[in-house]
């Protein structure tokens, strides 16, 4: 039985809201001037954007040498934002896709705008394996695509080019599952907005949405399927991710535990990013009623869970480099925890796996600026524990006399800076030209309070179909 | 709706067929406007005329034929001219190849008596010295451009004038191995009463020559011949690396060093040393002795010897030896064993401990087998004690006329700014520098010779060996030969090959045992050398009594410095070559500097780290500023810096590497490379000394960043992160000769064995030639000569001080050095590195688009142009071969593209690269067996790295072909491959280093 009709537990969405309250309160943002913090964020955002792409625009122009590389360590801060962002992107799909077919309905609060976050944090990082290629320009010698060069074909024994198909499905699905999970909404913005640019853009891009029962019933198929296409692509991308270390032969990186190690790292830390904007976007935009302690609290729980697997790997890593007998291994793992670069490996593992331990704690849980500062704590972790992966496996490997440090230089500290820039930048607008939450689903999970509401939001919008999920429109609604 | 959906208005398109009214002709500016369809129209044609444009490639250049084809010159194949090397005194033979007129690689000629094939760093960089627009390509007057009439006519106007003809006429160079110049300097100085020809060396070995004048009775440098030597013991004298003619000893060392299972033997070789030079890194057995402790130990040790061979007691009055008795004794009994069959080198300045060791080697017999005073070397004859004497006559204003050539006379002596003063007293000073050094630069002309490749000359570097020069291109300026100007000078007008030639005729000629002149010249030019009688005086019987008592006492002064060269930098002559700049020390491992080299202990009590800047000062108050750099295996007492650095015009490397915002340029303005440590040369008892006491060090708490190739030098990871049984890694295996005796494949680590296992079944033979190397680390000593083949060779850039330092270095091959042992015990071993080929290359699956891939030959071959830079095959390289173009790196000077490879692609920004093992040579040597219609010989192809190794020590060929020298190598109980265990299979095997010991240090064989 799904939350919202359990009669004993809190209800999802507080605030005694009924449907038309709901629509309202998710549109107004929108549909009003941006306020002042939405333009200083966006400001910022913005800047750190241009910063980006100074920074890019100069180092395509001036060679990779602009960043701190070296022969011995040819991978630092772009593959390791690249993973980081890739992992940030797990969450939408995560929350959107599994947990709608496990039936989680607290997911719908804050599954649109993870879904957004998803798309955003594929974009920063499919820039980076793009721009750290050392001739971007011909990028799309990656792709298998008939050439009259031979024709030569791509090599598809690399977990490279694994990348460049599982990153590219991924980016495409999680756009069109995003966009196919905003069509009734996009309604409800039609429907509610006068004759003018946005009516006109929306009208488009909602399809002609009438909120009939017909279209609803092959809107909730189409996106039942969809859900499940995107579920196995939530751990595939990341198994294929964390395979451009597993197939090699670096001692750090030669590990057969990173698949599963990968994906929850990857969900780990999308859970923690969309905690942190949404913590941002329920006080910014006043969505406290929405997103409410009871999201706060599962997400804290899943969160934990997730930093208890990435403990336990990091644990296992050790205990595996220990008992394989190989001193390469051992010794990578020794230079970690005391190396040279020991400092972001006490990081990460501060961050990752001694900080959410405080989740056990309900009171932590439900204290907002202690879940503000845990998920942004694990969001440096994850950084780290990329960061520790690619650059402490590589600087130190087989032969000693290649041994080398790693010193990022300002160019690449700016693409990093660049990248939040973009993603921020992005997930601003989002939230200036679509529902941040997703009106029709989170009706769903409302618990309703007044039939006469109801019907005059049947009156009112198309959008919101009589039981608003299909699947549930059997079930007597509104009990409580 | 009309408007919107932009259809014309009916008017409109009416307008267009309507003829105009004769009346209502248009009005003016309407007949030169362009209708908007027109101009899109003419605007669709220039965009896709530009975008055609654009399409093309480079614009195309038209390479037209010779008119008249030069005899034998194809265009594209390059021809070989057998020359000698000019590098530095020693003489080694050249084979230069030329193609279309421009010479592009150096390499070693294997019939030549003295190098046998090897030929070292410097001689491997001269293309990059000669292509070099900073050479001076007119004579200079006064700093002024000139022309040869002008100058000829000044010069000999003022040689006219009264008072300088009959004063004192100086001629300085170094040593000068040519006859044909000795000769015409001699003519020249003839027409002068006091006319002298002095002879300075750099870095000078004057004391040996005076010693054997001593001892034997004649002022001559006797030719070392290590390849009898069972037993060789050196005091200091880098042999093996900078001092006297290293490529030869090279050669001649190396001959013994090759134990087989059948007949376990090796020279023993033990050097006792200050500072770490390349050769106490190959020793047996190493010794850290301060240079002024020297005499201390030879004076025992000449005692022991001498009681041994005429039963005198031994020298009671010695006092203590620096020395555990011990080891003392051992030395005495093993050169005693090895009489006649031992040496004693030893580069101290001072003529009484050499006699001492002139002695020595006397009571071993060594004079006649290992040391050869009959046929003595002339490679080097510098004279300290007329420099010396020229010194003080310059300084007292008695020289009226000083002439120098081939060396920068004021940078490489002390009290430079009063020798310069001095010099501005003089009436003519004249230069021969090919560039603006610091001497020329106070002569009043300056007469820039040819570069050695573009000229004829002569040299004799031992007594009999002589060998010619040939020009291999026109020259590049408007300069002239030396013994042209000298011609000129002395009134004649022959070319420099006339007077070669007619030299030859007249003087060499009747030493050959040749019928005509002609067929001997014609000869000498195809082979580059002849043997010829030797011409020498007779060296008396060894005078006993001329063995002075050397003052034994050891100084107590806290330092000792010891003034050394630099492989690869022997010259201030060669500061300009960034090759050579840039090439990393075979000790240091450090690029572009030279610094000061403390012990780890010295370094912990001063509380110095790598790169603290430290001002020495000696008694005389020269001061000198460098970084230090701590360096293990150098005695506590010892600070040791390099030679020729501070060259005026280094600063010109400011340009040198990549320029983006974050880079550091090479020279710091107005600066130069590194500093000129020649202001602590020391002037003593006749001879110039290299090695003093008093001096201070002080800290200045400045930093100055070294670039170095290598961050961690030790073969023990550091105890803090050290796996528990994994203390040391093993890249280098080694043993002992004794425990090779006993089992020839001792040293062999038990988990390093390749696996069996293959992921694809054995359906695939592998047929046709499978390439494959060997380089037997007994026979490396890490000289780094095939570091700048490769360079030469595969067009490899140079990248600048500050990308050295970001650790992106670009050589293809490299010499990984590694200390094991205790900080001042250690032992040391070299091992050049370079793409191993491996068949189960990790490279090759991970690139995406399939850059880099297996050749049916076993090569690991990269396609540069469908390189995209992942650098995930660099990541995932296990030896960490592969090199990245970070940047664009142009040549610093543009005229140094004449010296690029043309059979190699100059690579471009984003693109891997890395060691091809030379398929251009591969590639050349099998067109032209198909062109003979013969099979592919072993022995047909030479990589760059195998052609100049002065040790031979890189055996290239086929795997496949049971009798090639390759496979023969790899049957050797020595082989292992680096890594084997993880069944990366390595196309590149090392042999074991053995090092000639009793004792095992480690269970399971020595690991160095």
């Amino acid at each position: 039985m799904s939350d919202a009709d359990a009669p004993l537990r809190p209800p999802l969405i507080t605030g005694d809201k009924s449907l038309s309250d709901i629509t309202r309160d998710i549109c107004v943002p929108m549909e009003r001037k941006p306020t002042g913090l939405w333009w200083a964020a966006f400001l910022v955002s913005a800047a750190a954007l241009t910063v980006g792409v100074a920074a890019v625009w100069y180092q395509l122009v001036t060679g990779i040498g602009t960043w701190g590389l070296n022969r011995t360590v040819g991978w630092g801060f772009d593959i390791t934002n690249f993973v980081f962002w890739v992992g940030i992107g797990h969450a939408g799909t995560l929350i959107s896709a599994v947990l709608f077919l496990f039936r989680q309905k607290w997911r719908t609060a804050v599954n649109r705008s993870a879904e957004a976050m998803t798309l955003f944090a594929v974009m920063c990082a499919g820039i980076f394996p793009l721009i750290h290629m050392g001739r971007t320009w011909l990028a799309y010698w990656t792709l298998p695509y008939p050439n009259t060069r031979g024709p030569l074909w791509v090599n598809f024994r690399s977990p490279l080019l694994w990348d460049v198909f599982a990153i590219s499905t991924y980016l495409l699905i999680s756009a069109v599952f995003w966009y196919v999970g905003l069509i009734p909404d996009l309604a409800t913005v039609r429907d509610r907005s006068q004759p003018g640019l946005r009516r006109r853009v929306t009208s488009i891009l909602s399809l002609g949405w009438d909120g009939s029962a017909r279209t609803w019933h092959r809107y909730e198929t189409v996106y039942m399927l969809l859900a499940g296409l995107a579920t196995p692509l939530v751990f595939s991308v990341h198994t294929i991710v964390s395979m451009d270390f597993a197939t090699s032969v670096i001692p750090g990186w030669h590990t057969t535990i990173f698949p599963p190690y990968f994906v929850a790292g990857a969900i780990f830390s999308g859970l923690a990013m969309v905690l942190t904007l949404m913590l941002i976007a329920r006080r910014v935009m006043h969505l406290e009623d929405y997103v409410t302690l009871t999201h706060i609290e599962r997400m804290s729980l899943l969160m934990l869970s997730m930093g208890c697997i990435v403990g336990f790997a990091y644990g296992t890593e050790f205990f595996m480099a220990a008992y394989s007998g190989n001193p390469y291994e051992q010794f990578v793992f020794k230079n970690r925890a005391l190396g040279p670069l020991s400092g972001a490996y006490w990081t990460m593992v501060t961050c990752n796996v001694v900080v959410p331990q405080l989740l056990w704690f309900r009171s932590v849980r439900r204290s907002l600026p202690l879940v503000f500062m845990i998920a942004i704590l694990v969001n440096v972790g994850m950084w780290f524990e990329r960061f520790v992966i690619i650059v402490t496996s590589l600087h130190r490997d087989f032969l000693p006399s290649s041994w080398a440090h790693y010193i990022p230089t300002s160019i690449e500290i700016a693409t990093f800076v660049g990248s939040f820039g973009l993603f921020f930048t992005c997930f601003l607008i989002f939230c200036r030209i679509a529902p941040a939450i997703a009106i029709a689903e989170v009706k769903g999970a409302a618990g309703l309070k007044k039939r006469p509401a109801m019907r005059r939001v049947d009156a009112q919008s198309s959008a919101v179909a009589p039981g608003t999920v299909a699947a549930e429109t059997a079930k007597p609604a509104g009990v409580s | 709706m009309n408007q919107i959906s932009g259809q014309p208005s009916p008017d409109r398109r009416l307008r267009r067929h309507t003829v105009p009214e004769p009346d209502s002709a248009p009005p003016a500016d309407e007949l030169f406007s362009v209708s908007r369809r027109r101009f899109l129209e003419a605007a669709g044609f220039a965009v896709s005329l530009a975008a055609l444009q654009g399409c093309g490639r480079t614009p195309t250049e038209t390479a037209l034929p010779f008119a008249v084809q030069p005899e034998g010159v194809i265009p594209g194949r390059s021809l070989t001219y057998a020359t000698t090397c000019p590098g530095c005194s020693a003489g080694c033979g050249l084979l230069a190849r030329v193609r279309d007129g421009r010479p592009l690689k150096m390499e070693g000629m294997p019939e030549h008596p003295l190098s046998a094939g090897g030929l070292c760093a410097i001689g491997q960089a001269l293309p990059l010295g000669l292509y070099d627009t900073h050479r001076l390509r007119h004579p200079l007057h006064r700093g002024e451009q000139s022309d040869w009439e002008e100058i000829d006519r000044l010069i000999l106007q003022t040689l006219q004038q009264p008072g300088l003809s009959d004063g004192a006429v100086r001629f300085v160079t170094p040593t000068i191995t040519s006859p044909t110049l000795k000769a015409s300097i001699d003519r020249f100085l003839s027409r002068f009463p006091d006319g002298r020809h002095v002879m300075f060396d750099a870095v000078s070995c004057s004391a040996i020559p005076d010693a054997h004048e001593r001892t034997h009775g004649v002022r001559v440098l006797p030719h070392f011949r290590l390849a009898r030597a069972d037993v060789i013991v050196a005091f200091g004298a880098d042999f093996l690396g900078t001092w006297i003619s290293p490529v030869e000893f090279t050669a001649a060392w190396r001959s013994r060093r090759a134990p087989a299972p059948d007949r376990p033997t090796m020279s023993w070789h033990v050097q006792l040393e200050g500072r770490m030079s390349l050769t106490g890194s190959n020793a047996d057995r190493r010794i850290r002795l301060a240079p002024d402790e020297y005499a201390s130990v030879l004076r025992h040790l000449h005692g022991r010897i001498r009681s041994m061979a005429v039963g005198s007691p031994p020298d009671a009055a010695a006092g203590s030896a620096p020395l555990p008795d011990r080891d003392l004794q051992e030395l005495a009994d093993r050169l005693w064993e090895a009489r006649g069959r031992s040496i004693v080198l030893c580069d101290s300045q001072d003529v009484a401990v050499q006699t001492l060791v002139n002695s020595i080697n006397h009571h071993l017999g060594n004079y006649g087998s290992t040391i050869d005073l009959e046929r003595p070397g002339r490679q080097r004859q510098g004279n300290d004690r007329e420099v010396l004497r020229l010194l003080d006559d310059l300084k007292q204003g008695r020289v009226s006329a000083l002439f120098v050539a081939g060396t920068d006379f004021t940078h490489n002596l002390p009290e430079r700014r009063s020798l310069a003063e001095a010099i501005e007293n003089v009436r003519l000073v004249v230069s021969f520098s090919e560039r603006l050094d610091d001497f020329s630069s106070l002569a009043h002309f300056v007469c820039p010779d040819h570069h050695p490749l573009e000229s004829w000359a002569d040299a004799e570097p031992v007594s009999g060996i002589i060998s010619l020069f040939q020009p291999l291109l026109a020259p590049l300026g408007e300069t002239r030969s030396i013994l042209e100007s000298l011609e000129r000078w002395s009134g004649g007008s022959r070319s420099a090959g006339d007077i070669v030639r007619s030299f030859w005729e007249t003087d060499v000629f009747p030493r050959s045992s040749a019928e005509s002149f002609q067929d001997f010249w014609d000869q000498a030019v195809h082979d580059g050398f002849a043997e010829v009688e030797p011409t020498t005086e007779t060296p008396g019987d060894f005078n006993a009594a001329a063995v002075v008592e050397v003052d034994a006492t050891v100084s107590d002064d806290e330092y000792c410095l010891s003034l050394y060269s630099k492989v690869g930098l022997t010259d201030s002559r060669h500061a300009h070559n960034p090759w050579l700049q840039e090439l990393p020390d075979p000790i240091t491992k450090v690029t572009w500097d030279n610094y000061v080299c403390v012990s780890p202990a010295a370094a912990g009590r001063l509380e110095l780290h790598d790169g603290d800047v430290v001002i020495l000062e000696s008694e005389t108050g020269d001061t000198l500023e460098l970084p230090a750099l701590i360096q293990p295996g150098q005695h506590d007492r010892v600070l040791a810096v390099a030679l020729a650095y501070g060259v005026r015009g280094t600063d010109r490397f400011a340009g040198v590497g990549p320029r983006w915002i974050g880079a550091e340029p090479t020279v710091s303005e107005g600066g130069v490379i590194g500093e000129n440590a020649a202001g602590f040369i020391e002037a003593r008892d006749g001879t110039l000394r290299y090695a003093r006491n008093g001096i201070r060090l002080r800290k200045t708490g400045r930093r100055h960043e070294l670039a170095s190739t290598q961050e961690h030098h030790w073969l023990e990871v550091p105890p803090r992160v050290a796996p528990y049984g994994a203390e040391m890694r093993e890249p280098i295996q080694s043993t002992t000769l004794a425990a090779f005796a006993r089992d020839p494949s001792a040293g062999s680590p038990e988990s390093h064995h390749q696996s069996d296992v293959q992921l694809w079944p054995e359906d695939h033979p592998k047929t046709g030639h499978a390439w494959g190397m060997v380089i037997d680390l007994n026979a490396c000593t890490g000289c780094s000569a095939c570091l700048i083949a490769c360079q030469s060779e595969n067009n490899v850039p140079v990248v600048g001080k500050d990308e050295v330092r970001r650790q992106r270095e670009m050589h293809w091959i490299r010499i990984d050095r590694y200390y094991s042992g205790t900080g001042d015990e250690v032992d040391v071993g070299h091992q050049p590195m370079m793409c191993q080929h491996c068949d189960n290359a990790p490279c090759e699956t991970v690139c995406p688009v399939l850059a880099t891939v297996h050749s049916q030959e076993g090569l690991n071959v990269q396609a540069y142009n469908r390189c995209v830079g992942t650098r995930y095959c660099a990541n995932n390289c296990p030896y960490k071969v592969r090199r990245f173009n970070w940047f664009e790196y142009p040549h610093e000077d543009e005229l140094q593209n004449l010296a690029l490879n043309p059979d190699v692609t100059v690579r471009s920004r984003g693109v891997m690269e890395k060691c091809s093992m030379c398929v251009q040579r591969i590639e050349e040597a099998r067109i032209d067996a198909k062109r003979r219609g013969a099979p592919l010989l072993d022995g047909d192809i030479q990589t760059a790295c195998q052609q100049s190794c002065p040790a031979q020590a890189i055996v290239f060929g086929d795997m496949n072909d049971p009798n090639s020298a390759v496979s023969s190598a790899l049957n050797s109980p020595r082989r292992y491959g680096v890594l084997e265990e993880f069944n990366f299979r390595p196309s590149v095997s090392y042999l074991r280093m053995v090092r000639n010991r009793e004792e095992e240090q480690h269970e399971g064989g020595e690991h160095v």
